[in-house]
């Protein structure tokens, strides 16, 4: 087992972020070795600690949360008090990073802007994550994954074929998919930081992440006039190339064929039934006009078999293909159990659990700081005595004070 | 490229189509060197898949590719001929950073093994992204991006609505490419985490990106659900559960309005001006709410059916109501905030002609994301590459090409 030290050992995060886009980057840096420390008070914790609890476990402790904290630290500051501002601006003079992921110029208003965190620490990155950025007309507007999947185009090319809008927002596509996109940014500058001694600010728009990843569509706009519509499972190119229905309650297999010889290897695989013997599927471009019947034909085959069946049959004649997991699926699959990828979490209040870790891997490298997301304030020791170095009446004042609350 | 975040960082990228090139255009738009190896004749499979100007194909003009690939050096090579191989390796020798998206067993076969290429570069980053990882039962599975994101239950909870018969329709995977976007981000991120590493220690690490892991990851809400609260879902349809947020019909649109929360439904009801049907018991309480949400919603979507989009996000907005339109592509090209947020940016290409691309997603106080070059033609830095740094003559490169390896 490796003894190599974690990437970001030595580089410290002043955590301000919360819910779900924020604390994603946050959780990236944190497992990959940065010492996270996560901001919040008693009158304001983050609010997705209280979120969808159904269980009366730990009330302050949401599965969702748990899924998004992990390997960072927590302590308590009344930032609305103004001795609360100045502990941070404190932790923020030993510290590298600054994360937050305001609805709006919050950290302006605390006095705690780029321009004055400079002052405070000369390299300083800043990262400020949003839905529409910290520049132009909805700087100041909370965003919503839904709302920034709408407004970024993203619903209107999520769909069947001939659909109505669907977010994709399935529990926070945009935001975890904005995340890594500002935890790149903040590994890039920490690189440029690291040659030139220069810090920065990062401003992320979930927005414009959501673009960015729909290239193909704003293209087809830009240089055609046209406005792309769902096309649910269908490809440019590939026919057949969609999900079809197996035994079992609700359950498919998804199947994509690329040329003539992933086609004739599928048609063996099936056992040549006449129907692939058929003019209208001999080649790929008839058998992508004639998609539609296709998918039926073998929709046939496939709803004879299970979807771990059909998938087996056909990766073993050399054809894409592969099982529709739902999520207890994806839970057990042993695939992802042989790669470590779910992480045993001693979750206090909870129990020991197997939640998702990052799809971060070094081969033969260290494993990431895969430690329990934190209860409110659980490292105001830490932070407070060991990096503030705080005697205890000076912290107990502060917690009369209400500066740590 | 003096001045950028990644100035001076080399990068070899080694893949094809789109989940390896997103993260070398990461790194690219950053000012990262990024030589991208194609293969001769065809060059990457984007160039295939457009969208195409009038919607002529021509491997020069394919949208995806040309966003795909700015910033980046192109040179040919076949890789599976000696001398291929050998030039790989060169490239490979001169360089901080090496993307590649190969299957696994080829990468082996080839002689590409990282354990191989650590002897020659001892602080290469190698960074393999794949849709299913270095190891593991279904390691060399044939894949592509929907079987990956149904491999990673993404599918399965993509809402199954829009409609008429959400009950037949079967999962769906994201529009476009997502599944191999994500691959390639979560890609990039590890390999700057390798690259900080290598950059202390002198040496590299070989990092291994699954797609289906990298989409996985993004279902952590519902794996966490599952794990704590023993949670499993049917197929979702339309709305999130327990987010009461929706999208409405106006008369000229629609858009996406979360108005279902507690701490957005007195306000709302006031923007509409306290309608009675609000006043009904079903609605006072949020739990009974949630309940009977259809009827709430059917109740407001009377009231923005008629009204235009504008009006309804007018009045949202100035109640502080999270709302927004449900933008095609041109809307979003033409609205204000794309054109305050530099949302766009014309590059020219020779072959291409201008046109416009989405920025690079964030903004860096210091060092700013920017087009220094467009994609690369077919072959376009063979010369620059070749001649100029690993020594080949241009009739060296004339028989090279005869042969098929350039």
């Amino acid at each position: 087992m490796s003894t190599q030290k974690l990437p970001l050992e030595g580089v410290r995060v002043v955590d301000f972020t919360a819910i779900w886009a924020g604390p994603h980057v946050t959780q990236w840096l944190a497992v990959m070795g940065a010492d996270v420390i996560k901001i919040e008070s008693n009158i304001r914790p983050d609010a997705e600690r209280a979120a969808f609890i159904r269980t009366t476990t730990e009330p302050t402790m949401s599965a969702v949360f748990a899924a998004l904290n992990y390997a960072k630290k927590a302590c308590t500051l009344n930032m609305t008090n103004p001795k609360g501002r100045d502990l941070a601006r404190e932790i923020i003079k030993v510290s590298d990073v600054v994360a937050e992921n305001f609805g709006g110029a919050v950290m302006d208003r605390w006095g705690l802007g780029y321009p004055e965190l400079k002052r405070l620490k000369s390299d300083i990155i800043l990262y400020s994550g949003s839905g529409f950025g910290r520049t132009g007309p909805y700087s100041e507007l909370p965003a919503f994954a839904g709302i920034v999947e709408a407004l970024g185009g993203m619903c209107l090319l999520n769909g069947y074929l001939g659909s109505e809008p669907l977010p994709m927002a399935t529990r926070g596509y945009a935001d975890l998919t904005s995340a890594q996109h500002g935890a790149y940014a903040i590994l890039a500058a920490l690189y440029h930081r690291s040659k030139t001694g220069e810090g920065q600010h990062i401003d992320l728009s979930m927005t414009e992440v959501v673009g960015a990843l729909l290239p193909e569509a704003i293209m087809d706009y830009t240089m055609n006039d046209r406005v792309p519509r769902p096309q649910g499972n269908r490809d440019v190119a590939m026919a057949p190339h969609g999900c079809y229905r197996c035994q079992g309650d609700d359950e498919w297999v998804a199947i994509a064929i690329s040329n003539d010889e992933e086609w004739r290897a599928f048609c063996n695989a099936m056992g040549n039934p006449e129907w692939t013997n058929e003019d209208r599927f001999r080649d790929g471009l008839s058998r992508w006009k004639n998609q539609e019947e296709l998918d039926q034909l073998v929709g046939e085959w496939t709803g004879n078999r299970t979807r771990f069946e059909a998938t087996d049959i056909l990766q073993k004649a050399g054809v894409m293909a592969g099982p529709s997991l739902k999520v207890e699926d994806v839970a057990h699959d042993p695939h992802l159990a042989e790669r470590g990828f779910f992480v045993e979490l001693d979750q206090p209040g909870i129990g020991v659990l197997p939640m998702a870790g990052l799809p971060w891997k070094v081969v033969d490298g260290p494993r990431g700081d895969y430690e329990h997301s934190p209860a409110l304030g659980e490292h105001n020791d830490y932070v407070f005595k060991e990096l503030l170095k705080m005697s205890d009446e000076e912290m107990a004042r502060l917690q009369e004070e209400e500066a740590i609350l | 490229m003096s001045g950028q975040a990644l100035s001076g960082l080399k990068v070899v990228e080694w893949s094809d189509f789109v989940s390896g090139p997103y993260c070398g255009k990461l790194l690219a738009d950053l000012g990262a060197e990024v030589i991208k190896v194609e293969r001769p004749g065809t060059g990457d499979k984007a160039r295939s898949y457009g969208p195409f100007p009038q919607d002529i194909p021509h491997p020069e003009k394919s949208g995806l590719f040309l966003y795909l690939n700015t910033n980046k050096l192109g040179v040919t090579l076949d890789v599976r001929t000696a001398t291929g191989a050998q030039i790989l390796s060169k490239l490979v020798e001169q360089a901080d950073v090496l993307v590649e998206n190969n299957p696994p067993r080829e990468v082996e076969e080839l002689g590409f093994a990282y354990k191989r290429l650590s002897e020659i570069n001892p602080r290469l980053v190698m960074a393999s992204i794949t849709p299913f990882g270095q190891t593991g039962p279904y390691r060399d599975y044939r894949s592509c991006d929907l079987i990956s994101f149904n491999a990673s239950g993404l599918a399965f909870v993509n809402p199954s609505d829009g409609v008429e018969d959400p009950e037949g329709q079967p999962p769906l995977k994201g529009p476009g490419h997502q599944g191999d976007f994500v691959a390639g981000l979560s890609g990039a991120v590890a390999t700057m985490a390798a690259v900080l590493t290598s950059r202390v220690t002198g040496s590299g690490q070989h990092v291994d990106v699954s797609e289906q892991e990298a989409l996985a990851s993004i279902m952590r809400s519902y794996l966490g659900l599952h794990a704590i609260e023993a949670m499993t879902w049917k197929r979702l349809k339309g709305s999130i559960p327990g987010m009461v947020s929706d999208k409405y019909h106006c008369a000229d649109g629609m858009v996406y309005l979360l108005c279902g929360q507690d701490r957005f439904w007195a306000q709302w009801m006031k923007a509409m001006g306290d309608p009675d049907w609000a006043q009904n018991e079903l609605f006072q309480d949020r739990i009974s709410r949630r309940e009977n949400w259809d009827a709430a919603k059917a109740m407001i979507e009377e009231w923005t059916r008629e009204r235009t989009v504008e009006e309804v996000v007018r009045t949202a907005d100035a109640s502080r109501v999270p709302c927004r339109p449900i933008n095609t592509v041109k809307a979003l090209a033409n609205s204000e905030l794309a054109a305050a947020r530099d949302y766009f940016v014309d590059v020219d290409h020779k072959e291409a002609g201008t046109v416009k691309y989405p920025v690079g997603p964030f903004k860096l106080s210091q060092t700013p994301w920017r087009v220094q070059r467009p994609a690369p033609l077919l072959g376009e830095h063979n010369e620059e590459v070749y001649c100029n740094r690993l020594g080949y003559t241009r009739q060296e490169l004339t028989v090279m090409r005869a042969g098929g390896v350039i």
